[in-house]
């Protein structure tokens, strides 16, 4: 296949026929693209991420395939387990068997589409095209939801996986979406693994009613060929707490999109994320946090680690608006520079339109502390192993904080891998 | 809280005043016609013409700027006067007799400290009105230690080497929308040239004024220290009260050699336009030095208070290696007024510093922004930055923005941003009155708390001047 233009990855999707399902969501995405062109570097959201390799890669529609996932089981959730593979359901590997009463967790191909409110949250952002490319043809996904008062004990885990077959890169567009009730909590795993070449884009909406509490773990383990652009559009209810952490190790490329809107009193927001790089990868997050009333409070930590000649770029925005008095919301940013052709590129950004407010934003680049390594060097560690310590040291703060045990173990090791800290394992 | 400064009362603009002299202007309007006619007016050699027409042409390929973070109707270019001077009663002034005493007691109003009596104070000023140099008091015993400071006019007619050599240098003509635009009808501006070795005696001040309703000011500031070479100087700005909007675009440069420094201090106060944002100045200018030299230093403070539309980065290329830029700034926004200011700090030599502080307030309906850049490039080895970044709201219709770029392509460089955004404590007024301070003056001294850092890098008479204006700025609406 001669390689597509970007007008061609729209329309070989677009070409294909428009599925039954969810047409109302889909026919409006189809009319906004109509008037859309994949960004350049000329569009403020997208100034330091060139989208040249999606733009010279050819995609084709994945198609289900045969895959083996027993290293990514999780044993705490072994009967809470949907996988995807190129977008579409695996049976075979889906696992719900120990759902509580009342709690679904199923393909949205199998969902009544008028009890899902599916693209509420996520069709807002209509200026995204790759939110609106999926809206337009997303091939199914996962739909969680957890009553009123109910407490999910297992972690729920939701599996997209990619696989290449054949020559030509394949396109997945899957999609979650999670409803928590009044007073329900739960916690969500939600990976992305793939090998091969290939394109994921994503779109995630997370919806806590007044008084839940969501736990989300998001962990991007693509393959280092792989394209992820992911969309999380989040909505936090009255007092509902919602806590977020992005870990990004693979893709050549990958995009993240959160935008969380604090929607009612007494909301509560964590939305942490860690990017580690190396080799020639770009990873890329945007993030908003839209404070509509007053009394809400967020947190925001995101850490970033480039090696190699990767690039991290990160631009946060926390936006206050009319009349959200007493919000309390502060960012933090913080890059560690290991290489010579390393580069990060950081925007933190404030807009406030309330003035009884508490924000603070900071942002660090730099390298590892002279002092520290000097420390550890005091106590017998050599250089490297110093380095290393401290390399790991900074990533796996993120970590500390994830629930699930077994995640947290296989994230440590692949950190560990990464920062050529293996010889720490005991810690892990 | 109850208080009498709920009432959102204004301190009139007091430099709001017309001087009722005859001024000598260009038609309205934009063409080569009407470089040429500034040009020949000035009587300005060839090569100067022929800068102005080429910015000119590229003014025209370039499309007007929309990212700042502000609203506001664009100007429309024919309508401006592009040249506008006060008719000399004579060819030229010899002495400030001769000079038009109208314009004298304009700027006796403004307090500018041109005569004798006031030069006791110790500042040579270079004043501009309109478009055109006035008077530059003090330059012969500048002279005698080989510093030149005069308007650009002037210079060109006798330093034509130096401007040849520096025009252009720092702010190239394609560099954006405004700054050619000024390229191609500057009318005047102020020249310094601090010659090697030379530390300046004294501080340069240059005052500048719009006088007539549609006029725009396109002045254009060259500055030069030579190896060693140090200057401090100061620029104040002032207009009438219109109804209508006046541009301002200005351009400033700024170079220094090895061991050199220059610190560029502005207080700005153009009028802002009435409390329903009707009239004002906009203020679209290009200010940047350039740190050539090794261990070269470039300070920008600025009070910004004026100005409907401020649109506005002084910045910093630090090249040679251990070259510093710092930036010092406080931006007041009230009623309607829309700030967008902050700077670029661009570290391309090795060993490079900069600092950035700045310090918005924003009150009634206006907003503020900060915008800045800190960029590292690959061989900035060592490269050191830090920046905060603290805005204050006032009122429940203001707002206060903050958006900071930091690019960092050296793994040896530091970089540091740190951005808060709080309000009056009720708990601090409280304390204060507690303890028998009104709260006007309870409020004025946090304010001054709020923007020490700032103000302590100002000279001493404009730290004073900057205090009272935020004083007088913020008079009634605060509580």
């Amino acid at each position: 296949m001669a390689a597509l233009t970007e007008c061609c990855l729209l329309s070989e999707l677009l070409a294909a026929p428009r599925p039954a399902e969810w047409e109302v969501l889909r026919r409006s995405a189809e009319a906004r693209l109509q008037a859309q062109e994949l960004p350049t570097l000329k569009d403020e959201d997208w100034k330091y991420t060139d989208l040249k390799a999606l733009r010279e890669t050819a995609f084709t529609p994945g198609v289900s395939a045969e895959v083996g996932i027993a290293e990514n089981i999780l044993p705490e959730a072994v009967g809470t387990r949907l996988v995807f593979v190129n977008g579409h359901f695996a049976p075979r590997l889906s696992n719900t068997s120990a759902l509580p009463p009342g709690v679904r967790m199923l393909p949205l191909a199998t969902a009544s589409a008028a009890a899902v409110s599916l693209g509420a949250l996520a069709t807002p952002e209509s200026s995204d095209i790759f939110a609106n490319l999926n809206h337009a043809r997303f091939t199914d996904g996962a739909y969680l939801f957890v009553p009123k008062n109910v407490r999910v004990e297992a972690p729920l885990h939701v599996l997209f996986l990619s696989h290449q077959e054949g020559a030509a890169a394949t396109c997945s567009l899957p999609r979650l979406l999670v409803v928590l009730e009044r007073g329900a909590q739960a916690q969500i795993v939600e990976e992305y693994l793939g090998r091969g070449q290939y394109l994921t884009n994503a779109v995630v909406e997370v919806h806590l009613h007044e008084n839940a509490n969501l736990t989300h773990e998001r962990v991007q383990r693509e393959s280092k060929d792989a394209i992820h652009i992911t969309t999380l559009a989040a909505r936090v209810d009255r007092g509902a707490r919602y806590v977020s952490r992005t870990l990004s190790l693979g893709a050549r490329l990958s995009r993240q999109t959160p935008k969380v809107r604090m929607a009612e009193e007494g909301a509560e927001l964590e939305l942490h994320g860690l990017a580690l790089l190396d080799q020639d990868q770009v990873a890329d997050t945007h993030s908003l946090i839209d404070h509509l009333v007053p009394h809400c409070s967020s947190r925001q930590l995101h850490k970033t680690i480039v090696d190699g000649r990767s690039r991290g770029i990160f631009n946060g925005k926390i936006f206050v608006h009319p009349g959200a008095q007493q919000t309390d919301a502060q960012q933090q940013a913080r890059s560690l520079l290991l290489s010579e052709h390393a580069r990060v590129d950081a925007k933190p950004e404030l807009e406030i339109y309330a003035d009884d407010v508490k924000c603070a934003h900071g942002a660090a680049i730099g390298q590892l502390d002279p002092e520290e390594l000097f420390y550890l060097q005091s106590r017998g560690l050599n250089l490297e192993t110093a380095r290393n310590l401290l390399t790991y040291g900074f990533a796996a703060e993120l970590l500390a904080a994830i629930p699930v045990l077994s995640l947290r173990r296989q994230l440590r090791r692949a950190v560990m891998a990464r920062t050529n800290a293996s010889e720490l394992e005991v810690l892990a | 809280m109850s208080s009498p400064l709920q009432q959102v009362t204004s301190q009139e603009y007091k430099y709001g005043f017309v001087t009722d002299i005859e001024s000598e202007s260009a038609p309205p309007g934009l063409s080569e016609d009407t470089i040429r006619m500034i040009s020949a007016k000035k009587g300005e050699p060839e090569w100067l013409l022929e800068y102005r027409l080429k910015a000119y042409r590229h003014w025209l390929t370039m499309i007007e700027p929309e990212w700042a973070h502000v609203k506001y109707q664009k100007p429309d270019f024919q309508k401006i006067v592009y040249y506008s001077a006060p008719k000399p009663k004579e060819a030229k002034y010899k002495s400030l007799d001769e000079v038009d005493p109208e314009l004298l007691r304009t700027f006796e109003k403004l307090g500018v400290p041109m005569d004798e009596r006031k030069a006791l104070a110790g500042v040579a000023v270079d004043v501009v009105f309109d478009s055109v140099s006035v008077t530059t008091t003090y330059k012969e015993r500048l002279g005698a230690i080989g510093v030149i400071f005069c308007s650009l006019s002037e210079a060109v007619h006798e330093h034509p080497e130096l401007v040849k050599k520096y025009l252009g240098s720092v702010v190239p003509y394609a560099d954006n929308f405004y700054a050619a635009l000024n390229s191609a009808v500057f009318t005047d501006g102020s020249f310094v040239f601090i010659p090697k070795g030379v530390t300046c005696p004294m501080d340069l001040s240059t005052y500048f004024r719009i006088n007539n309703k549609d006029s725009g000011q396109f002045e254009r500031t060259l500055i030069v220290a030579e190896e060693g070479a140090s200057v401090s100087y100061l620029e104040g700005c002032t207009a009438p009260q219109f109804d209508t909007n006046q541009l301002h675009a200005a351009v400033v440069e700024l170079v220094t050699l090895d061991d050199a420094s220059i610190k560029y201090s502005t207080v700005q106060n153009w009028y802002a336009g009435d409390k329903d944002g009707k009239g004002g100045i906009f203020n679209f200018v290009t200010k940047r030095g350039l740190c050539k030299g090794r261990n070269s230093k470039i300070s920008w403070t600025q009070v910004e208070t004026g100005s409907a539309i401020t649109w506005k980065y002084p910045s910093c290329l630090l090249v040679g290696e251990g070259s510093i830029g710092e930036f010092y700034s406080v931006a007041l926004t009230n009623h309607k007024q829309q700030a967008d200011t902050g700077t670029k700090m661009i570290h391309i030599g090795r060993n490079t510093k900069s600092t950035i502080i700045s310090k918005g307030i924003s009150a009634g309906d206006s907003s503020n922004s900060y915008r800045g850049l800190v960029k590292v490039q690959p061989k900035a080895d060592g490269a050191r930055n830090f920046s905060q970044c603290d805005s204050m709201l006032i009122g429940q219709k203001c707002s206060a923005n903050t958006f900071p770029y930091i690019e960092v392509q050296n793994k040896s460089a530091k970089v540091e941003h740190e951005a808060t955004t709080s309000k009056i404590g009720e708990e601090q007024l409280f304390y204060f009155q507690q303890r028998g301070i009104p709260m006007e003056d309870a409020i004025s001294m946090i304010i001054n708390g709020f923007c020490k850092d700032v103000f302590r890098e100002l000279p001493m008479e404009f730290a004073v001047e900057a205090t009272n204006l935020l004083s007088l700025k913020l008079e009634g609406s605060v509580g």
